[in-house]
């Protein structure tokens, strides 16, 4: 580009800077939400990989057992008649450390002479600082022999002032533990620094007392190359001496499958962070429209003097590019900053819905920002495609008018609804495919189809308007939709702009709300007990946290106190299926024949109940069902691998459930114990006897069970928790949505500057015919309130479409759960005054300038 | 004086425009040929179709049918791209509204013809700065377009289409937004830069004061170009007059190329 040409760009942009600073801000936010939010995915998902590698180390194979564990003379047999010494057991499970801000940390017990071929944490010389000049050996010693010690990562003991023996209080299900600092853990390896901020380590003997596991591992970890014919025949050896319920396989598989729980979650996030980058795609084609329109008779002039269409088309696409780059450059810096509050938000969803990550981090990779500037600078470019295309067909004579742009627009109208329906058709096309990325393609197909459509809708429901609002507004009134008309191609892409925000809110108030009144209503059927008493929840991951059995009579011993079940919640494996089921075993129909089903065999919910209670026979639910893709029938089996070996159990329903998006399966406990050998339990739900006071019995029951730490909930506070937890985890989806709105309204505000700009001389022509400042105002917040009027009135339909996509689509192929549509008048009506709102907020500022227009300079300026 | 080798030809030349649902005949089947260094003026009431007749030649419009040679060139053939390129190296414009940018300087507006020839900015500066000096703008190379008066700018805009040194100049209404005394002296810096470097000057306008110093006098009636020798004979009766300086006659001889062919 020629130096000047290059000058005439930048002079437009500096005389221009609000229409400038609004487009590099309407970027801005779009590039910072998906970095943040990528950020955020990025830094939990590494967060995991760096723990599971850390903990995994050099491990290739492991073998687990069921819910009991693996017999440690398992162990002892490897290493002996198998002979195979690249072995090491393992005993953990996450507790609460009460000092360390009552966190959730993984208790890694260790054999310390078994573990230096697999990890790194305490095999260099001089890495343990027990506060004295000891030699590491003699502390690894004592480490060994003493029972209740343990070892912490330096960093941890800095952050929370421990020394060299101090204790800590650790507390796994209703038992609390004393342990003593024995040493802290110096490495240089930032991987295992990272992983020991969220470590206990300690020896296996002790480990297996705060466990209650004793003489018991939860796995024994594998060095072995299956490559060679000797690994070969170790994993044949070990596979034969396995006792029934434990498995082999290799670490990596088992690592996948609980890393893969949380991918929809992860798409979900990014697909709306996404969409302020759609919206303010709209913002940048209306910016370098009127850019485009504002210089007609520059770009004329330029034509004539030989200044080629290409040349133009460039001139327009560099400043487009100038501008996003500023835009997309100050979004990344935005969204690292943003990254480090969502990181939280997102790292505490996982906590609560998936499994324990600490992130210790923020995880900025050049990746995620390239592709942030990338994708960022790319929407912006494509969005200023038509308008820089627009240009290349000015004349080169002089000024063409604008009326000629609209008498285009309006010959374009055909093309751009039909373009919009197919795209919409299209997109619901895609809703078809079993794809959750195919998917969400759709979803933004059929809204920006959707959002397209506006164009005709404003031209057919804007010119009935005059009779009306000039009944309501005077001359004003009359005079606002025809000004809305007249100036067609710059008002109608405003409004699909806000149109496509209002309708997202819609569409996601509608999905969350019928989501909320969903579980709401399933909390309501479902549990049905008056006490519920389980180990304090911290994370997902804890709910399988065994409890005291003793405390079954020590509760049915409260006064006040009907009827105690109690269930017991695990993982076991399923065959031919590396993923772990979650199981429930459960004593007795615990929603009392309340449960909703989608699928059952034909028989009565308590004939159903009374097989699964006590025979081999279960219950799906339906996130397990979808996630794992089962179809029903009839004679529907799924094989569990218990300890007295495989055993076929018969599916004889699937049902709605809300606990978690893996799913689990309901069997009876008489079974589990008879397969599993396990007696534990954890969870203890109690009826209240008719007419006792409930706070009365808390009260007492808090008493009996003193000291244990237990979470003692009535049915109501355990309904509350539960909708704290749904709350907490859309909560960053309110976030989004307000973001969306901040550039729809950046949107319609710098719309409204540049018709402001562009029809000065009318206004000076308007002024100096009588019309007062006041009627300008006027004039100005009638037609952004009908634009916002339109706006709210079109997302209705359009966000009821989108909500019943994310409803009985994307969360059913996601989460796996199906539900209802729940329709609230209030849902619209929020969203409705959204875009009332913004878009009279969005006209204030320049009705307070059009008001200030001298008629004089105005007809001037031309 | 004009030689004989024709610079722009034009064979039957056609435009209409459609307008709602009726076609307008703006030029209907015309041929001329203007030649090197000459000076040619079209007359014509408003709307008769002078600008596109102008615009046809410099390939800014296309026509319905017919070619438009320019320099041997058969600009009509060429694609949209060609076209421009080719109007960047042989043609320069001017406009009754002077169509300068307002955002550039006085020398970056005359620069950016020559920049755009693929000269470097220093070069087209000392060309630019040469060629303001010419039409008497000296100094006034950093001032921007709207602190000039209207004859100011007409000059810069004469600059901007010279300094690439075009072989033809198309005119449309130069001195249309200023006033007489102006007017002639820009029309008079026109000829001077035109004529002085040999350059074919094709000048639509409806002023009638053009018409002594023309070499040719095309009037446009209902489509058709038609050369009007009678008005370029009273008109060099008046350009002789003006050198004998006979005052009397002089105002006779305006008298009568006022009236003929009725009023413009």
């Amino acid at each position: 580009m020629s130096p000047t040409l290059f000058r005439i760009m930048l002079q437009y942009i500096r005389r221009r800077s609000i229409q400038s600073v609004l487009l590099i801000i309407g970027v801005m936010i779009g590039v910072a939400m998906m970095v943040a939010i990528d950020i955020a995915n990025n830094s939990a998902s590494k967060a995991f990989e760096l723990s599971t590698e850390s903990i995994t180390g050099k491990t290739t194979h492991e073998i687990t057992g069921g819910p009991n564990g693996l017999d440690e003379g398992l162990y002892t047999q490897i290493r002996t008649e198998v002979g195979w010494q690249n072995s090491a057991p393992i005993v953990t499970d996450y507790v609460v450390a009460l000092e360390l801000d009552k966190q959730p940390m993984r208790l890694f017990g260790i054999d310390p002479f078994a573990e230096p071929p697999f990890r790194n944490y305490i095999n260099t010389e001089n890495a343990i600082d027990s506060g004295t000049d000891e030699p590491d050996m003699l502390a690894l010693g004592r480490f060994f022999i003493q029972p209740n010690t343990i070892l912490i990562g330096e960093d941890l003991a800095k952050q929370y002032d421990i020394r060299p023996n101090d204790t800590l209080t650790l507390q796994y299900g209703d038992k609390t533990h004393t342990v003593t600092v024995i040493g802290l853990l110096r490495t240089s390896d930032s991987l295992a620094r990272q992983a020991l901020q969220g470590m206990v380590i300690a020896d296996i003997s002790t480990a297996q007392e705060l466990l209650g596991m004793p003489g018991k591992l939860s796995r024994i970890d594998l060095i072995i190359d299956p490559d060679t014919s000797e690994g070969r025949t170790v994993i044949t050896d070990i596979k034969a001496i396995l006792p029934p319920g434990a498995s082999l396989m290799t670490a990596r598989a088992r690592a996948d499958a609980v890393g893969q729980l949380t991918d929809a979650f992860e798409l979900n996030l990014t697909a709306l962070s996404l969409l302020a980058l759609v919206v303010g795609m709209f913002l940048v084609y209306n910016t370098v429209m009127f850019s485009v329109v504002q210089r007609r008779p520059v770009i004329g002039i330029l034509r004539s003097i030989g200044v080629t269409r290409r040349q133009i088309f460039a001139l327009v696409i560099s400043e487009a590019l100038l501008l996003s780059s500023i835009g997309a450059l100050l979004g990344l810096g935005l969204g690292i900053i943003l990254g480090r509050a969502t990181v939280e938000v997102v790292t505490q969803s996982i906590n609560d819905v998936f499994f324990t990550v600490t992130v210790q981090s923020l995880h900025v990779s050049a990746f995620t920002l390239i592709k942030g500037f990338v994708v960022g600078v790319g929407a912006a470019l494509f969005a200023a495609f038509l308008p820089a295309y627009e240009a290349t067909n000015t004349p080169p004579i002089s000024a063409s008018r604008r009326s000629d742009l609209e008498q285009r627009t309006l010959k374009i109208i055909p093309y751009i609804t039909v373009a919009g329906i197919v795209m919409a058709l299209a997109g619901t096309g895609l809703l078809r495919f079993q794809a959750l990325l195919i998917n969400f393609a759709g979803i933004f197909s059929i809204i920006i189809g959707l959002a397209l459509l506006t164009a005709l809708v404003v031209l057919w429901s804007v010119p009935l308007l005059p009779p009306v609002t000039g009944k309501l507004g005077g001359l004003v009134g009359r005079m606002a939709p025809r000004s809305i008309l007249r100036n067609f191609s710059r008002t109608s892409v405003a409004i699909a702009a806000l149109m496509l925000a209002v309708s997202v809110i819609v569409g996601v108030t509608i999905m969350v709300g019928s989501f909320r009144i969903t579980v709401e209503d399933w909390l309501n059927q479902t549990l049905r007990a008056d006490v519920f008493i389980s180990p304090p929840n911290g994370t997902a991951s804890q709910t399988d946290t065994p409890i005291s059995r003793d405390l079954i009579t020590r509760v049915e011993e409260v006064e006040g106190i009907s009827r105690v079940v109690y269930t017991r919640q695990t993982e076991v494996a399923e065959v031919g299926d590396d993923r772990p089921v979650a199981l429930s075993a459960i004593m007795s129909d615990m929603a009392e024949g309340r449960r909703h089903f989608v699928h059952q065999v034909d028989l009565s919910q308590a004939e159903i109940y009374d097989r699964v209670v006590n025979g081999n026979a279960l219950l799906m639910t339906e996130p397990f069902a979808n996630s794992r893709g089962i179809q029903w029938r009839d004679d529907l089996t799924i094989t569990l691998l218990t300890e007295q070996g495989p055993v076929e159990f018969a599916v004889l329903g699937i049902y709605q459930d809300y606990t978690t998006s893996q799913g689990h399966v309901t069997i009876g406990l008489e079974t589990y114990r008879r397969l599993w050998n396990d007696e534990n339990i954890t969870a203890i739900g109690a009826y209240v006897e008719p007419g006792a006071d409930i706070d009365a019995v808390l009260v007492r029951l808090q008493n009996a069970l003193s000291g244990s730490q237990l979470l003692i909930q009535s049915n109501r506070e355990l309904r509350q928790s539960a909708m704290e937890v749904f709350d907490r985890t859309f909560a960053i989806t309110g976030a989004l949505n307000l973001l969306a709105t901040v550039v729809a309204f950046i949107g319609i505000l710098s719309a409204l500057m540049a018709l402001q700009l562009e029809r000065r001389r009318e206004i000076g022509i308007m002024r100096s015919n009588g019309l007062t400042q006041k009627q300008m105002l006027r004039l100005t917040l009638w037609e952004t309130g009908i634009m916002g009027t339109v706006a709210g009135i079109m997302a209705m339909p359009v966000g009821l479409a989108l909500a019943m996509a994310l409803i009985k689509v994307i969360n059913l192929r996601s989460f796996g759960w199906s539900m209802e549509i729940f329709i609230r008048w209030e849902f619209f009506a929020q969203a409705f005054a959204v875009a009332i709102l913004a878009a009279l907020l969005a006209g204030l500022y320049p009705a307070w300038r059009i008001g200030r227009i001298q008629p004089v300079e105005a007809i001037r300026s031309e | 004086m004009p030689s004989q080798k024709p610079i722009v030809q034009l064979h039957h030349l056609s435009k209409s425009y459609t307008e709602t649902d009726s076609k307008r005949v703006i030029l209907d089947d015309v041929s001329v040929h203007f030649y090197e260094g000459e000076f040619a003026v079209l007359l014509g009431p408003s709307g008769s179709g002078k600008s596109t007749m102008l615009n046809l030649m410099s390939g800014i419009d296309a026509p319905d049918s017919g070619r438009v040679s320019v320099n041997d060139t058969d600009i009509t053939t060429l694609n949209e791209h060609a076209r421009t390129i080719f109007r960047r190296n042989h043609i320069g414009i001017i406009f009754q509204s002077f169509n300068l940018i307002p955002t550039l300087t006085v020398l970056e507006n005359v620069t950016l013809p020559y920049e755009l020839q693929g000269n470097s900015r220093k070069q087209a500066q000392a060309k630019a700065t040469e060629v303001l000096g010419k039409v008497g703008l000296a100094g006034r190379e950093k001032s921007y377009p709207d602190r000039l008066s209207g004859g100011q700018q007409q000059r810069v805009a004469i600059a901007r289409a010279i300094v690439h040194q075009p072989d033809l100049i198309v005119a449309d209404e130069p001195t249309g937004n200023l006033d007489h005394h102006t007017g002639e002296t820009i029309l008079q810096l026109l000829l001077d830069m035109t004529r002085n470097a040999g350059k074919t000057l094709i000048m639509a306008t409806h002023s009638m004061d053009i018409v002594p110093l023309a070499d040719r006098v095309f009037r446009i009636e209902d489509g058709k170009l038609i050369e009007d020798t009678e008005r370029l004979r009273v008109g060099a009766e008046i350009k002789a007059k003006l050198e004998k300086k006979m005052h009397a006659e002089l105002v006779q001889s305006m008298a009568q190329l006022e009236t003929i062919g009725g009023s413009l």
